[in-house]
């Protein structure tokens, strides 16, 4: 009879700039050698994932890991107390941090991680994309760094507009004058701090690669994707899936040299022949159930990896090229108490 | 070339490049340059094709063929 596992899932927010939680939730689901039971790890009672039981089982609510680390801590030992949590997929750039430096102590707890080092997450930081992009192979658009007023107005003189202006871990702003520069600089300072990237705006399409490294060099299988309709957030809606060579390249580069531990996502604009690298993201992205929906179920495949257990795909890296992805919304009705219970007790679920 | 041969192509003239991701629509008289090409017809086998197959005089093949090959190019699929 097989073990079932516990698995805890952040970044269930599955809105219109949505976490990849639930497309990884649903991977694991369908892994048939594998028997899971899903616990949502949520910031909000109005992440719709705490709602979708038939992905989720249990949901919690966390405190945010800035707001300090023992907190964190403390929510998710109650959270392993309660439901027997073996290991936990983070989701999102702002967990990652917390992971990386308590991976240890969670073991020693019993939850399981795979997760980068912190020297790994440093050399794929976007203030090392120059260093990334050369090991790669890739081609870098014109970008600088910057943490004063007076850097950007530089950079923006340099670089000439139009530019991308990007915070540190999440969001990017397209700037088409000095003073657009100035006001998303301000904006992405207050909402995530320094670093902020200025970068040339390239032309060409957007692909990306979702993959997983195992730690050792290799990875545990990669898909490509060419997004071919994305939102006013520039979320994927639909893509479909390609077999571009200097991208799978570049991902097996980067397993090879960095000998990259867990998910990534290499975030790529390509005209022609010229691949520029955009970023190297440390997490799944939202679009990761396509990998699953193509054969190459991604998180199951780590998870096996993590807790020792046998891989019945094999290592198969083999996907076809031209499937299609697409996104859709979705609605359900439920009562309110699911609602009340997250608010007054922060949890959701059938764990006694 | 390359690219022109891995393309995915159906029988309603809807071309796939599984590289680029990018998608394509031909008419018949574009599936059936394209289906030439693939297999390695020179201009002139070309152009006698599209005499024939679609009563067009040589001289209105030829210009309509040397259109689309740019078109091609300008798609950097030859």
């Amino acid at each position: 009879m097989k073990k079932q596992l516990t698995i805890g899932v952040s970044g269930i927010n599955a809105v219109d700039n949505p976490g990849p939680g639930i497309g990884v939730a649903r991977s694991l689901r369908e892994a048939e050698d594998l028997d899971v039971r899903i616990i949502g790890l949520s910031y909000d009672a109005m992440e719709p994932g705490i709602y979708m039981d038939w992905v989720v089982d249990d949901a919690f609510l966390l405190p945010y890991p800035s707001a300090g680390h023992d907190a964190y801590r403390e929510r998710l030992s109650y959270v392993r107390e309660k439901t027997g949590m073996d290991f936990i997929i983070p989701t999102l750039d702002t967990e990652m941090p917390f992971y990386m430096k308590y991976h240890r102590e969670l073991a020693a707890q019993g939850i399981g991680t795979f997760v980068p080092t912190p020297e790994q997450y440093r050399l794929r930081g976007k203030d090392r994309l120059g260093e990334l992009a050369k090991a790669l192979d890739l081609q870098l658009p014109r970008t600088e760094v910057v943490s004063s007023l007076a850097d950007l107005e530089r950079a923006v003189d340099d670089i000439g507009t139009p530019v991308m202006v990007k915070g540190a871990f999440y969001k990017a702003y397209k700037a088409y004058t000095g003073k657009e520069a100035v006001s998303h600089y301000n904006r992405l300072v207050a909402e995530w701090g320094y670093p902020i990237i200025v970068q040339e705006m390239v032309k060409g399409d957007e692909l990306n690669v979702v993959a997983v490294g195992d730690g050792e060099g290799s990875s545990l299988g990669r898909v490509a994707v060419k997004k071919m309709w994305i939102t006013e957030l520039g979320k994927i809606w639909t893509g479909v899936t390609i077999q571009h060579p200097a991208m799978l390249r570049a991902t097996d580069r980067f397993m090879e040299q960095y000998r990259w531990r867990g998910p990534m996502e290499l975030e790529c604009m390509v005209d022609g022949d010229t691949v520029y690298l955009v970023e190297i993201n440390p997490r799944f992205p939202a679009w990761t159930y396509l990998s699953t929906g193509v054969g190459v179920n991604l998180p199951a495949r780590m998870v096996r990896l993590a807790l020792g257990l046998p891989d019945p795909q094999g290592a198969s890296h083999h996907y076809d090229a031209g499937k299609l992805f697409v996104r859709y919304t979705y609605e359900l009705v439920t009562d309110m108490d699911r609602f009340q219970q997250m608010i007054t007790t922060g949890e959701r679920g059938d764990t006694p | 070339m390359q690219r022109l041969r891995s393309l995915a192509l159906n029988p309603d003239g809807f071309a796939f490049d599984p590289t680029t991701g990018e998608s394509f629509t031909l008419n018949a008289t574009g599936l059936a340059v394209v289906e030439a090409l693939r297999e390695g017809l020179t201009a002139e086998q070309l152009t006698a094709r599209l005499v024939e197959r679609f009563e067009v005089s040589p001289l209105d093949a030829s210009r309509d063929l040397d259109d689309f090959l740019d078109h091609l190019r300008s798609f950097r699929l030859l």
